[in-house]
C-alpha cells in the first residue's frame, strides 16, 4: 500500500529485513557518521571541486526508514543512478555507525531492486554474465594457464558450471540479465 | 597439521597468477598445507552481491559445501572472496529462514549447507605463523619504507571478519615489519582504493585514489603493500593515468605482502613474476 505521501509499507517491510534478527534501522538519528566517513560521499558533494555529482548515504537510510520508496527510487530510476551504484562498498559507515545499522546492505538491497528493473551498470551485468556463462567472473585463458604452468603452479580446477547456473535459473537470478 | 582448501579466487588464478606462485611458496616455507578443490567464483561482494543477494548466498554457499564435503576449512588469499564465503556464514548462521531457503536450492543439485567448517584470510593464517616468517628470513627489507593497505574487506564489516581493528588495523603492520622493511604510519590507512566505484564511477574512483596515493606519498613511502588482488590492480594499473588526469607524478610500486615476505626469505623475484609488475621501472622494487 502506498499512501499519498509516498509511504510505501512493502519497502519498509523489505529495508527492516535487511537486517538480521531485528530492525535496528529505525534506531537512526541521523548524526551522519555514515556519510561524514564515506569516501564517496567525501569526493562527491559541492564542495569538492573534482566530482559535482552527489552520494550521501544519511539519506538513502533517513529514505528508507521512512518509507519513500519513491524519493529512493526516483534517485535510483534512471540507468546506472549515482545512488544507489556509487556506493563502493567500503562498509566503513557499518563500522562508524553508533546504532550498528548495516548502511551497506539497506543500500545492497536498493541495488538489488534497481538491477531486478534493469538499472544495474554495465560491469556489474557483464560480471553477473560471465558468472552464469562459466561459473568465474575471470574465465580461464590459455595463456594464463600456461603462465602456470611455468610458475610451477596446479591447474585452476574446473566448477561444475551446470550447477551453478541450475542455481541460478531456479533463483531467477538470470531473468535479470 | 591442518589441511587447507585453497581459494585462490578468480583474479589471482585467472588473471595475475603471480600472486599465487609467491603466496605458495610462503606457505610452504612456514608449513601450511593446501589441496584443490573445484570451487566457482565466490561471488564478487561488490559485484554479484550488489547485483542479487539470494544468488550470492546461493553460490556462497555452494562453495562451502564443497569444502565440507572434505571436512576441510579454507584458507583465501583474496579480501573479495574471503568476505564474502565468511559473509555468507554469517548471514546464513543468524538467519534460519535465509539458510532454510538456500538449503532448499541446494538440494536440488543434491547438495546441503552445513556451516561446518571455518574460512580464514590468509593475513590471519600468516599473523598465527609470524615466528615462522621471522625465523625464515635471510635478506631483512631494511632498505625499503612500506606503507600497508589492508583494505576494506579484510577487516569490515567486523562481524563477518573477526580479523583485525575494522578503523585501525595492524595485522598488515605486523607482518610486514617481521620482514625487516620499515613500515610507515600514514593518515589515510583505512581509505577504501575506490575500485568498486571507479567501475560505473571513474571521476570518484581516480579522486578516492588521488586522496589515498597523496597520504602515502606524504610519509614518504617508497611501497605500497597489500593483501587483496583488487586494491593490488587499482594501484598498479592505475598510476599512470591518475598521473595524467592531475597532472602529477604518481609512481609508486605495490607488493603484495606475499612478495615482501617471499623476498626476505631469499626466493628470487624471477620465481614469483615480480617482473608483470607494470610500475617498476625507477622504483624501489626494480632491483629487489
Amino acid at each position: 500500500m502506498t499512501l499519498p505521501l509516498g509511504i510505501d509499507f512493502e519497502f519498509r517491510k523489505q529495508i527492516m529485513d535487511v537486517h538480521i534478527g531485528s530492525d535496528k534501522i529505525k534506531y537512526c538519528y541521523q548524526c551522519n557518521r555514515c556519510t561524514d566517513n564515506c569516501p564517496v560521499a567525501s569526493v562527491a558533494n559541492p564542495f569538492y571541486h573534482e566530482v559535482t555529482n552527489w552520494f550521501d548515504p544519511r539519506l538513502i537510510v533517513l529514505g528508507t526508514l521512512l518509507g519513500y520508496k519513491d524519493i529512493v527510487m526516483a534517485l535510483a530510476g534512471s540507468k546506472s543512478a549515482l545512488i544507489p551504484w556509487g556506493c563502493t562498498v567500503c562498509d566503513t559507515c557499518d563500522a562508524v555507525c553508533p546504532q550498528a545499522i548495516e548502511v551497506t546492505e539497506i543500500i545492497g538491497l536498493a541495488k538489488n531492486i534497481t538491477s531486478g528493473a534493469g538499472l544495474a551498470p554495465d560491469n556489474i551485468v557483464a560480471q553477473a554474465k560471465t558468472v552464469f556463462d562459466t561459473a568465474k567472473a575471470i574465465p580461464s585463458q590459455p595463456a594464463i594457464e600456461r603462465r602456470r604452468e611455468q610458475m610451477g603452479l596446479p591447474a585452476v580446477a574446473a566448477p561444475n558450471v551446470n550447477e551453478v547456473q541450475t542455481l541460478l535459473k531456479n533463483i531467477g537470478a538470470d531473468k535479470k540479465l | 597439521m591442518t589441511e587447507y582448501k585453497m581459494f585462490e579466487g578468480c583474479v589471482i588464478g585467472n588473471r595475475i597468477p603471480f600472486i599465487e606462485a609467491s603466496s605458495r611458496k610462503v606457505l610452504d616455507k612456514i608449513g601450511v598445507q593446501t589441496s584443490q578443490a573445484p570451487f566457482s567464483c565466490c561471488p564478487d561482494p561488490t559485484g554479484m552481491k550488489c547485483f542479487d543477494n539470494t544468488a550470492w548466498l546461493a553460490m556462497g554457499a555452494q562453495n562451502l559445501c564443497l569444502a565440507e564435503s572434505e571436512d576441510k576449512p579454507i584458507i583465501s588469499l583474496c579480501n573479495g572472496c574471503a568476505n564474502t564465503l565468511r559473509g555468507v556464514q554469517y548471514q546464513l548462521k543468524h538467519d534460519s529462514n535465509k539458510k532454510e531457503a538456500i538449503n532448499k536450492e541446494l538440494a536440488k543439485i543434491g547438495k546441503e549447507y552445513k556451516g561446518s567448517i571455518d574460512v580464514r584470510h590468509f593475513v590471519d593464517v600468516l599473523k598465527e605463523n609470524l615466528s615462522a616468517i621471522k625465523s625464515a628470513v635471510t635478506k631483512p627489507m631494511s632498505n625499503l619504507k612500506v606503507a600497508c593497505h589492508p583494505g576494506c574487506h579484510y577487516m569490515r564489516p567486523v562481524e563477518w571478519m573477526e580479523s583485525d581493528d575494522p578503523l585501525r588495523p595492524v595485522n598488515l603492520k605486523e607482518i610486514a615489519a617481521a620482514t625487516g622493511a620499515n613500515v610507515v604510519d600514514y593518515d589515510e590507512l583505512a581509505l577504501c582504493c575506490g575500485n568498486a566505484v571507479a567501475g560505473p564511477f571513474p571521476d570518484h574512483g581516480d579522486a578516492i585514489l588521488k586522496k589515498k596515493l597523496d597520504s602515502v606519498k606524504k610519509a614518504g613511502a617508497d611501497v605500497i603493500v597489500v593483501n587483496c588482488p583488487a586494491c593490488f590492480q587499482r594501484f598498479d594499473t592505475s598510476q599512470r593515468d591518475l598521473s595524467k588526469k592531475f597532472d602529477g607524478e604518481y609512481n609508486i610500486p605495490v607488493l603484495y605482502i606475499t612478495e615482501l615476505i617471499a623476498l626476505a626469505m631469499g626466493i628470487s623475484s624471477e620465481d614469483i613474476g615480480i617482473k608483470n609488475h607494470r610500475v617498476r621501472r625507477g622504483t624501489a622494487i626494480e632491483n629487489l
